[in-house]
């Protein structure tokens, strides 16, 4: 059998036999699903505003957790990035960098809060922690395989005259990688944005800990006034993301 | 270009080879003597191995065997700020920084004096920016200095990678394949104003090239390779005056 009929056809299979160990095909169980999914809408609906000064305090407190967590992350992913680029330092550096990066990925965002929780005690300084360790090990892993990707001509180029590491980092591996370091900055900033919103439930501040309340005591029409307001910040965030890519990424005119 | 007597000489190579992963030889026992101040154009095929000459000539490649010295001084156990003061490398695409203006791109020949934390903030001395809208100036881009690379044309890229280099200030300049890619008028009037920067700043060019009327103009010697070797009967300055090299290439 050719390849492209065996790839195509092996992987259906696999997804068949996935979807039926997950209970896809359970008609009984999803028609359940579905009827509770209408009952859940019409409880949320309409949702309960008078709840917004105590859910915009909560959500100005995943904002600035977020934020914070976003640039301390970034900081301090730059650094390690940079031992991790092999071009610029022996093999053994750069594993032990990559290491460390891998190392901090591995642990999801929700159980570094714990950790920070366990540490700092309950409230959002745990959550600004559990971000930046997150997004530390991210963009690290990020950057270091950007700034390996860097022309090798330039740097051979720029080599030749004599610049040291440090000025190869300023004068080539950031400039010609702004672009990419700008867009998985954002990427990261969105992406925490979201993820600081559960991180209540563990007691690491922001509006995770409103929602489970809410969660807990059935009061869905609240929650769907959560869920709104999450969904405002987000969009307010993709806006921003579009208008610092077109204010500061460099593009050929 | 073979060695004479006591004169100075700019770039010594002997008994070069070198391939690459334990290939087949790419350098065949190249050996050459390239005195001061007389530009020197390698022509050849296209992989015929005048990059790797290039490369390696600039220290920027080891050989496999064989020596090279840079004014007598051996280019592989130089320091990298060392052999920068006397050697200065232009790639095939220029490596530029597209990122950054064209004097940004300029003043880095200078990194290699320039010890001093202020340039990580892109602060450079006076002088040396000074230097560096001269060499644009020489190279007749004074004007687009604050453009991003980017935005340049290919011939004003060219222009901006040789004032990289004039800031620098190495006694020898190896540039691969430079204005190739050029209209002949335009590549003309560049390798022209390399020639008067050259005289100025006491510089010897080294360049692969594969247009004859290029070589012509800009060369005082030609170098021929074939399949990794020197073409025997072409190293030296007659050639160029011959319709020869033409069939061989």
């Amino acid at each position: 059998m050719r390849s492209t009929t065996l790839v195509p056809l092996t992987i259906s299979i696999f997804l068949l036999a996935a979807l039926a160990h997950l209970g896809f095909f359970d008609g009984q169980r999803l028609a359940r699903g579905f009827r509770n999914l209408g009952i859940l809408g019409s409880e949320m609906i309409p949702p309960d505003m008078e709840i917004l000064p105590t859910a915009g305090a909560a959500l100005w407190e995943t904002v600035e957790m977020s934020f914070a967590g976003t640039l301390l992350g970034f900081l301090a992913a730059l650094p390690l990035s940079i031992f991790g680029t092999r071009r610029l330092f022996s093999l053994w550096v750069a594993h032990i960098a990559r290491f460390v990066a891998a190392g901090i990925r591995t642990i999801p965002v929700l159980l570094w809060a714990i950790v920070f929780v366990i540490l700092f005690g309950l409230g959002p300084l745990a959550g600004t922690f559990g971000i930046a360790a997150y997004t530390v090990g991210y963009l690290a892993k990020i950057y270091a395989d950007l700034f390996e990707g860097t022309d090798p001509e330039i740097l051979e180029a720029v080599g030749s005259t004599g610049a040291s590491r440090l000025q190869l980092v300023r004068f080539v591996f950031l400039p010609e990688g702004a672009n990419a370091i700008l867009t998985q900055l954002l990427f990261m900033l969105e992406y925490n944005i979201r993820a600081s919103s559960i991180l209540g439930f563990v007691g690491a501040g922001g509006l995770g800990f409103v929602m489970q309340v809410y969660l807990q005591t059935l009061e869905y029409r609240r929650l769907a006034s959560i869920l709104l307001l999450i969904l405002v910040v987000v969009l307010a965030m993709d806006s921003f993301s579009a208008w610092v890519r077109k204010r500061f990424l460099l593009t050929a005119q | 270009m073979t060695r004479n007597g006591n004169q100075p000489v700019a770039v010594q190579a002997n008994q070069i080879w070198f391939s690459y992963r334990n290939h087949d030889w790419v350098l065949k026992n190249i050996s050459l003597s390239i005195p001061p101040g007389k530009h020197t154009v390698i022509m050849g095929p296209s992989g015929s191995g005048k990059t790797t000459l290039l490369r390696v000539l600039a220290g920027i490649t080891k050989p496999g065997k064989g020596h090279v010295s840079v004014f007598g001084q051996s280019t592989y156990e130089l320091e990298p700020r060392e052999l920068s003061s006397l050697v200065g490398y232009i790639p095939q695409q220029l490596g530029l920084v597209r990122n950054l203006t064209a004097l940004e791109n300029v003043l880095m020949g200078s990194l290699g004096r320039l010890f001093h934390a202020k340039t990580l903030l892109g602060l450079f001395p006076r002088a040396e920016s000074e230097r560096a809208r001269e060499a644009l100036d020489m190279m007749g881009i004074a004007h687009k200095a604050a453009e991003p690379v980017f935005c340049l044309s290919g011939g004003e890229r060219q222009r901006v990678a040789i004032a990289r280099t004039l800031l620098q200030h190495p006694r020898v300049v190896l540039a691969d394949e430079f204005a190739s890619d050029l209209d002949l008028a335009l590549a003309s009037e560049i390798l022209a104003r390399i020639r008067r920067a050259a005289e100025r700043e006491n510089i010897t060019f080294i360049m692969n090239m594969h247009r004859i009327g290029l070589a012509r103009q800009f060369g005082d010697n030609v170098l021929a390779l074939s399949n990794g070797a020197i073409v025997p009967g072409f190293i030296g300055n007659e050639i160029l005056e011959t319709e020869a090299i033409e069939a061989t290439l």
